[in-house]
Formats: C-alpha cells, sequence, structure tokens
C-alpha cells in the first residue's frame, strides 16, 4: 500500500501571524543540521517564506479516494510494477504515437497532460496526470466506451485485473500515491473552459479587427 | 404490437419479456397513473420480530411487475433501508454485502452529494439521515378512493403490531393537471428497460440493458453489477433514492418576474430552464410556442434529439431535461450517457403550484416533491449526477453553472439561454428545490421479502 493520506489538506485559509511565526519556528528548527548552504538560504528568504505561509490560499482537499484536488483539478501520481514484457510493448506503443497520446487522449475531454516514465531498469513505471473533476466517478464510461485502448496500455502493469474488472478501482487506488505539494496556475479552468475560453478570445480578435480596421 | 388501454408504459411488445416479471416490485417499471393519488408512509422497527412479521404480512399485498403496463389498480410497495435490514436481524455477511454507500446511508454521503449549505443533512426534516427510518411503504393509486383502500390494506399490516413506529405519513399527488410543484407536467422521459416486455415510446432512446435497474442481469458493460448476498436476497431487488425536496415558488415566481416583463416572457424563460414549455410540450418540437396537445401526447411529447439544436438555440445545454438526458448533445468528457440514467417517480405533495405566490413565506409553504430514483447502482448513479450534471456544468460546455431546477446555487449564480446573435445570461438564479430528507432503501424482490420474514 503505497499511502494512506486519503484526505490532504495543506492549507485551511489564512494562517494567524502568530501560528504563522510558530510553523516558521518549527521549520527552521529542522534546519539544525541542514548543510550551511541550506541554512543560509533559509535566512535569506526567511521573511518572504513568512508572509506566503500567512496568505490565505485556496484549500488542496481530496480528489475521491486518494489523490489531490485543486478546485477543479485533481492528480494522481502512481508507481507500478510493470510485468514481463510490459515496458517492451507499451514503450513501442508510445513510440509509435511518437510519445505524443494527443488522439486519444483528447476524446476523454479531462485530461490536462499524462507523463509514462519507465524507472528502475524498466521494471517500474511512473505515471503521473491531472485531470478535472474526480476520476473514480467516470470509470465506468471507460468500461464500455474505450476498454481495450486503456487495456492495451494498462496490460503492460503487473497483475492488472482488466478494466472491466470491480477490482480495476482498487488497483488503481492500491498503486496511486497522493501529492503531498502541488501547483496549479488556473485551478478553475477544465480543459472544456480553456477550449471555451480559446474560442471566445478568438472570437473577440476577429471582432477587435474589424472594428480596428 | 398490441396496444394497452391505459398502458402507462407504452405498447406491448410482440417479444415475451426476459425477466421475472413476477419476483420484481411492480414500481420498478409500473408509472405513475394519470392522476395520481398516494401516501408515503416510513416506519421504524423497534424490535426484530415484529418487523419481520410486518413483511410476512405485507408481502402477499405487494405488487410484482406481472402486467406492470397497467396501472388501473392500485398497489402498495416497501424498501428498506441498511438500518432496518439491520434492525430485522439480517446476518452480518449478508450486510456486509451491500454497497458501501448504501450501507453508510446518504446522510453519510453529504460530501459526494453536494449536500450541502441548504442542503445539509443538519437542515433535513426530523427522522431523515437519523439511522431511524427502517421501513418504506407507499401506495399509489389513480383515484383518492382507491388511495384509500390500498392504504387501508397496508395499514392494517402494521397498526397492530407493537414494535412497528410510524414516523411520518405523507400524502401526495391530487395535483391539477398532475402538475409538479413548480407547475410542470412532469416525469415524461423515462429509461427503457430491455426485456420488460414493452416497447420503448417513440424517442425513448435503445432499451438499456435490464442489469443497470435490476440486480442479477447483465448491464450495459455486459456483466451483472455485484449483488447483496445471498442470491435470494440480491436477484430482482434493486435501490432507490428517495428525496424529499420543499419548492421555494415565491423565489421561482421572483426570478421569472425580474427577468420577464410579460407573460410571454416569462413563460419562455421557465421553458427554458427545463427544456419543455409547463405542458410537457419539447422546445425542440416547440421552440417558440407552447404546444399542449403535443405536451399531452405520449407518442410524441419525448419523440425528438438534439441533431438540429447543437448550439442549444432550442433547448439550453444548461436545461433540466438536456442535464439529465443529454441524448446526442455532444459532451465535454468522454461518457457513455446510457450509464446514467434512473427510473424516476417524482411524488408531488402539498398545495398545488400558484403563479402568483410572490412572498418569501409562500417559499415556506409546505409543497415539493418526493422523488424516487430506481436503478442496481443508485447510490452511485446520484453521485454521478449530483457531481456531474447537476451541480456542474463542465461537462456540456456550460461552465461551472448548475441545475436551474434542481441544483444547489451559490450567490451569483447564472443560467445561460443560447441565442443569435449573442447568448443571454440571466442573473438571479436561486435553489429553487431545497432538499429536506433523504434515505437510500433496497426495494427487495417478494421472494426476498420472504426470506427477510422468515429470518431467525
Amino acid at each position: 500500500m503505497a499511502t494512506t493520506t486519503t484526505q490532504t489538506k495543506m492549507q485551511k485559509g489564512s494562517t494567524q501571524p502568530a501560528d504563522a511565526q510558530q510553523k516558521i519556528e518549527a521549520f527552521r528548527a529542522l534546519f539544525a543540521d541542514a548543510p550551511e548552504l541550506g541554512k543560509k538560504a533559509l535566512e535569506n528568504v526567511i521573511a518572504e517564506l513568512k508572509s506566503q505561509v500567512s496568505e490565505p490560499r485556496a484549500k488542496v482537499e481530496s480528489a475521491g479516494r486518494v489523490g489531490a484536488r485543486l478546485g477543479q483539478r485533481s492528480e494522481l501520481t502512481m508507481i507500478v510494477p510493470l510485468a514481463p514484457g510490459g515496458a517492451k510493448r507499451l514503450r513501442a506503443f508510445l513510440k509509435m504515437l511518437d510519445g505524443n497520446l494527443s488522439g486519444g487522449a483528447d476524446k476523454v475531454g479531462t485530461l490536462h497532460d499524462m507523463r509514462f516514465v519507465f524507472i528502475d531498469n524498466d521494471t517500474r513505471m511512473l505515471f503521473a496526470t491531472s485531470f478535472d473533476g474526480d476520476w473514480d466517478v467516470y470509470i465506468d464510461d471507460f468500461v464500455t466506451k474505450i476498454p481495450d485502448f486503456l487495456d492495451v496500455i494498462d496490460s503492460a502493469w503487473e497483475g492488472w485485473p482488466g478494466i472491466r474488472s470491480p477490482q480495476a478501482k482498487d488497483y488503481l487506488v492500491k498503486h496511486q500515491i497522493t501529492a503531498e505539494g502541488w501547483y496549479v496556475a488556473n485551478p478553475d479552468l477544465t480543459v472544456a473552459e480553456i477550449t471555451r475560453l480559446k474560442r471566445i478570445g478568438k472570437a473577440v480578435d476577429e471582432f477587435l479587427d474589424k472594428v480596428g480596421d | 404490437m398490441l396496444p394497452v388501454k391505459e398502458s402507462v408504459g407504452g405498447n406491448l411488445s410482440t417479444d415475451a419479456p426476459t425477466l421475472d416479471l413476477h419476483e420484481i416490485q411492480a414500481t420498478v417499471l409500473r408509472q405513475r397513473p394519470a392522476p395520481y393519488f398516494g401516501t408515503h408512509v416510513l416506519l421504524r422497527l423497534d424490535d426484530a420480530r415484529a418487523g419481520r412479521e410486518l413483511l410476512r404480512r405485507l408481502t402477499p399485498h405487494i405488487d410484482s411487475a406481472t402486467s406492470w403496463w397497467s396501472a388501473a389498480n392500485p398497489w402498495l410497495f416497501v424498501g428498506i433501508s441498511y438500518a432496518g435490514l439491520e434492525a430485522l436481524g439480517v446476518p452480518r455477511d449478508s450486510l456486509q454485502s451491500f454497497p458501501e454507500a448504501f450501507r453508510v446511508g446518504m446522510a453519510a454521503r453529504a460530501r459526494q452529494l453536494g449536500d450541502e449549505g441548504a442542503n445539509d443533512p443538519k437542515t433535513w426534516d426530523p427522522g431523515f439521515g437519523t439511522g431511524e427510518i427502517h421501513v418504506g411503504v407507499s401506495a399509489f393509486a389513480d383515484s383518492e378512493e382507491q388511495r384509500r383502500r390500498v392504504l387501508a390494506i397496508a395499514r392494517e399490516q402494521y397498526e397492530s403490531l407493537s414494535g412497528v413506529s410510524v414516523l411520518r405519513s405523507q400524502d401526495f399527488g391530487a395535483q391539477p393537471g398532475d402538475l409538479n410543484p413548480l407547475g410542470y407536467r412532469d416525469g415524461i422521459d423515462q429509461p427503457a428497460v430491455e426485456g420488460s416486455g414493452v416497447e420503448p415510446l417513440p424517442g425513448q432512446g435503445r432499451p438499456i440493458k435490464a442489469g443497470e435497474f435490476i440486480l442479477g442481469y447483465p448491464g450495459e458493460s455486459g456483466v451483472p453489477l455485484p449483488m447483496p448476498q445471498p442470491d435470494i436476497l440480491g436477484r430482482n431487488g434493486t435501490y432507490v433514492g428517495f428525496r424529499k425536496y420543499q419548492s421555494r415558488v415565491g423565489a421561482f415566481n421572483r426570478f421569472l418576474r425580474a427577468n420577464g416583463s410579460t407573460e410571454e416572457e416569462r413563460e419562455l424563460l421557465a421553458a427554458k430552464l427545463v427544456g419543455r414549455w409547463r405542458s410537457g410540450a419539447p422546445l425542440t418540437l416547440a421552440p417558440d410556442v407552447d404546444n399542449p396537445a403535443l405536451g399531452a401526447d405520449p407518442q410524441r411529447n419525448n419523440d425528438f434529439n438534439y441533431t438540429n439544436d447543437a448550439r442549444g438555440r432550442q433547448v439550453p445545454f444548461g436545461s433540466h431535461i438536456r442535464r439529465m438526458n443529454p441524448r446526442d448533445t455532444e459532451l465535454a468528457r468522454l461518457t457513455d450517457v446510457n450509464l446514467h440514467r434512473l427510473i424516476r417517480r417524482g411524488t408531488t405533495y402539498g398545495v398545488p403550484y400558484d403563479p402568483n405566490a410572490l412572498s418569501e413565506e409562500a417559499d415556506e409553504i409546505p409543497r415539493g416533491a418526493y422523488f424516487l430514483f430506481i436503478s442496481a447502482k443508485a447510490m452511485a448513479t446520484i453521485e454521478f449526477l449530483q457531481q456531474e450534471w447537476i451541480n456542474d456544468g463542465n461537462f456540456i460546455g456550460a461552465g461551472n453553472e448548475r441545475d436551474p431546477i434542481i441544483g444547489l446555487q451559490n450567490d451569483g449564480a447564472t443560467f445561460t439561454i443560447p441565442k443569435e446573435p449573442v447568448r443571454r445570461r440571466v442573473h438571479g438564479i436561486e435553489t429553487f428545490n431545497v432538499l429536506r430528507g433523504g434515505e437510500y432503501l433496497f426495494m427487495p424482490s417478494l421472494s426476498a421479502l420472504r426470506w427477510l420474514s422468515e429470518l431467525g
């Protein structure tokens, strides 16, 4: 079991000044046995760090069972063991598509990015993605809409039960590790919203071009 | 095809039903009669033996789905909450075989359901969400007299039993024109269930695999959903999401008045919110003016798709019916629209809709609807709908707008009406239906009811 932190809440709103001071002091104490350059760096940024700690910020919540969620966006990070021959097959699949899954992944409509990284001499894979909403509410849709594409990829994983299996969700959860820290520039913008805003931006530009003539 | 007199579902199919209709409770397939009258009774079991005795007495009076397409006679159905199954003394391993959301109950799933703020379980009517509601018995009839008659049968079974208490009894129906609390004809669009023996109505779409609605049959993915154990308990049963809404009729009318200066404008806005005129006529088929004859005709009032309305000029993307059944709308997310359907039984209670009610007091006059949402995975589907299709708009390109009829609105909420040359964005939309209670019930087969009554 990779993790048990299902309720990642890094910050809840703003921190009181006294509270911030306390946090900074506790953090500073951890640097007692840090290398000199680390200590020095900390002293240089301590004032700015303190103001950042005190600032109100959006809450990182849980994305369903595992994973972190910020606004509309969720992250999923997994380290999975690879089945014998799995790395070879999956690498060939990714290479065949020039390492870019845009054709198929676009259809899902919620994926912002995906990364497939082979580690430990092709015995394990780091898979990281971020997407809109919670993933598990749509798993049944994947089962009826794109089951075979998922299984072509995921059959590289050791012990993958198949997307149609009732155990598929548990498998993913078992190998998922919740990110402890996460930054999203626009947590309120979904893939669909970005597409819409691009369309509006284009229309506005066309309008301004006409008016500006 | 054999036309059925007084049919509520469609015409009999030439193919024989493949479902065990004699085992399935009638309400799963049988729609409300028109007009409809009924009563919901919620019971608490204080003693396992009394509970089993109640089921033993009640079961012979529960209608099966044999000839479900006729609603000419009144009928009863029964549902049992997880707390109720515990109170009946169902064995531990059997209890554990129910899905988690059912075991913890609707109130405990408030986060997943988005039941917060005005819909928070803390604000619910007494009894709901407390674990006290064990058994729900409902009566449906096509006249007041028949309602009384069938309810009296139910009462005879529980009133004399010590150890069974009535927590709540709510009459419903008897609404002029069968309109819902906001003044619309409702309940028109229902999923067709494969193997149930009736031809789908025009526009109903292809029949959906029975396993989506009844346990023990293959679902859309080709396999049956996990079923509570033992088999006799699970098979031919299903789940009901029971939700009580209070309709804020004053707020609804104030919204229409604030955004429409004439009766015509207000009625068009009311139609845009739902996607149908109050008569039931869909905007796709009657885009500019209401057509009550169309609204009243089950052969025509659901016979459409959105092929010629890809931009939402007739039925806005954010309207209630387009959200609840997007049909062929191109969605922003990869979605199988056949996986998120529910069989709905809306039961309106209280004072009928009053178009002139404008006060805040009118918001609190008891009137609204008890909804029964029926599915073999009702908990998962209701959570999906609440999260994705009701309290969000991203899936259909409506940003963060919410369902204008049953959504929980934030301050500053809007509703967008696509239009030439530019869209109209209506501000000041409020929560028009507030949740006042809810429970998940298991609706066992008739054999399962007998099995439960013989426990211990």
